[in-house]
């Protein structure tokens, strides 16, 4: 569970910008959302907890007068977010998650699935988000990432476009070679009335070196998806603060929109307050959202039809024969196939195998917090090695490696 | 489907052809325009929602099938993911019912009458390209979402939607706003 104490760090000087927090109560919050007399808003959070900032955007998405145009800036604390139809075993390491960053105070990178399409992207307080909600009839995928190259070129990053992805990036020349970098990425939620577009910036990150071994998962080699997976770019900074950032998107804004009387609004913690945003930040923190979500995918050390892919050598400590494939939809054990694990001598290998793969049939992966034990726990008697179960954990983020 | 139809635009142009252009290209397409045109009392009349979903009724309005219509198939790029709705459920006219994922957007599928889900299409989770091949196929093997069961409120939704004809006009309005 997050801490919404922790998460929601006062801004250390007021944004130019931005209207003093003070000023905001829910109920405003509420009724000029949905209010028809301001088609065009602006608002940003003071709170830098993923889990709430998504939540809120959601609010805005569902309850904002259908003809409006909103505008949303916000911050997370250090996440891995994952998109809508994504598999977190396969594009991201759990163990290298929940062992965190050396520069974040609880350690910690909190996983995150949003409600929007796309890929698996890092976020921390170096990173921008933006995000703009607008009529369904006037969406366009480039409109607004093209708002943020203005905007980048108003503070003078030279080089930025929007790609044929959607996403922006920078050409840079050095050395006299050029080389191209993502800065800003992309996804979509397109409901009847409204849409969401909304994207990241990398601003001033401190971890751009730490955030590829947190998107490499360790089954990689063994797991074979439905759903989306992740385009791999070579990311890089821009190099601006986050307050000249959330003033030049602004003006962008206000230069397409017009000028939004009273500047932005401020939201946060006290957003908690609002039924739907509690109930928001609820389904997003829960495991059935962030593991039950996942599209079905297999997990075998044997290449299949499905997944002809060469498998690499198992390590030397697991025995010899050993198979395990696993089918999991919605986060749950469907199909379950072990064989070669070691018994002791006397007792017939292949009917304990079968026991447990039976047993561990109907098991919910995400709930398996330690395969040793889950092992363990399946097998008719006592297994000869915890080996397997260390391996299984290392490959799954979980428990004793 | 909301107005996905318009979201590729910029990007590919090329992905928005009139609906007679997809009917010449692809065979599958010309069946489904067949069907929806039919008039006989036997085949169920194809009816679509301005979202751009369809929906057949059957001849004794008990029974439907739900898709995409192949405009907004084509419209929205490339599919990579179909979240199925979830059978048993009973939703109303405009609920969303599951969501189809292309271009980095998840798009809301809305039902387009009252009626409650018996039946989902599972092939689509596996082969999430034949949305894009044949949306409006509602043979086994097709691009059809769920098969529903309808009461009375679904079958009075039914008038507000367009036939075949009507929504050729309404999409070629659409185009024509861009």
């Amino acid at each position: 569970m997050y801490n919404l104490r922790n998460a929601s760090i006062a801004l250390t000087r007021p944004l130019s910008r931005l209207k003093p927090s003070s000023h905001v109560t829910y109920r405003p919050f509420t009724s000029y959302t949905s209010s028809s007399l301001n088609t065009v808003q602006i608002y940003h959070s003071t709170s830098h907890n993923p889990y709430l900032n998504l939540s809120i955007e959601h609010h805005l998405l569902t309850k904002s007068h259908p003809d409006s145009i909103l505008l949303f800036l916000y911050r997370n604390a250090p996440c891995v977010v994952i998109g809508r139809n994504q598999n977190p075993w396969l594009e991201t390491n759990l163990s290298a998650l929940r062992y965190g960053l050396p520069s974040t105070n609880n350690g910690e990178v909190k996983l995150v699935r949003r409600r929007s399409g796309g890929g698996a992207v890092f976020h921390d307080l170096g990173n921008a988000n933006w995000s703009v909600i607008c009529p369904s009839a006037a969406f366009d995928r480039d409109r607004h990432a093209e708002m943020v190259v203005r905007a980048l070129k108003r503070i003078g990053v030279d080089g930025v476009r929007v790609n044929e992805r959607h996403d922006i990036v920078q050409d840079v020349k050095s050395d006299g070679k050029e080389s191209t970098f993502k800065v800003s990425g992309s996804a979509y939620k397109l409901t009847r009335l409204r849409s969401l577009h909304h994207g990241t910036c990398l601003l001033d990150s401190p971890n751009l070196g730490r955030i590829s071994p947190l998107l490499r998962s360790p089954a990689e080699a063994y797991i074979k998806a439905r759903g989306v997976e992740s385009v791999r770019s070579p990311v890089r900074n821009v190099g601006t603060d986050y307050d000249e950032f959330v003033d030049v998107v602004v003006e962008e804004f206000e230069d397409m929109y017009g000028e939004v009387e009273g500047g932005c609004v401020a939201v946060g913690d006290d957003a908690l307050e609002i039924e739907a945003v509690k109930k928001g930040v609820d389904e997003l923190v829960s495991s059935e959202w962030i593991f039950g979500q996942t599209p079905q995918f297999t997990f075998s050390t044997q290449p299949s039809d499905a997944d002809p892919r060469p498998r690499p050598k198992l390590p030397d400590y697991l025995p010899e024969n050993l198979e395990v494939s696993l089918t999991v939809r919605h986060g749950q054990i469907r199909d379950a196939r072990m064989s070669g694990l070691k018994y002791g001598e006397s007792l017939d290998g292949s009917s304990q195998d079968q026991a447990i793969s039976k047993a561990l049939v109907g098991r919910t992966l995400h709930e398996v917090r330690d395969w040793h034990k889950a092992l363990e726990e399946a097998s008719p008697v006592s297994l000869e090695s915890g080996r397997v179960g260390k391996w299984l954990n290392g490959l799954f983020g979980v428990g004793q490696i | 489907m909301a107005s996905i139809a318009r979201c590729l635009r910029a990007a590919r142009p090329a992905a928005l052809p009139t609906l007679a252009r997809s009917s010449v290209s692809q065979p599958f397409s010309r069946l489904s325009t067949i069907r929806a045109f039919s008039a006989s009392t036997i085949r169920p009349v194809r009816k679509y929602t301005k979202d751009h979903e369809w929906v057949d009724l059957s001849a004794d309005n008990k029974t439907g099938v739900i898709g995409i219509s192949e405009y907004a198939a084509e419209a929205l790029g490339d599919v990579v993911y179909v979240e199925l709705p979830e059978k048993g459920k009973t939703v109303g006219a405009g609920d969303a019912i599951g969501a189809v994922e292309s271009v980095k957007s998840a798009a809301d599928i809305n039902a387009p009458i009252s009626c409650k889900i018996t039946d989902v299409n599972f092939l689509l989770e596996e082969k999430p390209g034949t949305i894009n091949q044949v949306p409006e196929d509602d043979s086994h093997g097709g691009g059809w979402i769920a098969k529903v069961t309808v009461d009375e409120q679904g079958v009075k939704d039914l008038e507000a939607l367009m036939d075949a004809e009507e929504y050729k006009t309404f999409t070629a309005g659409e185009d024509a706003e861009h």
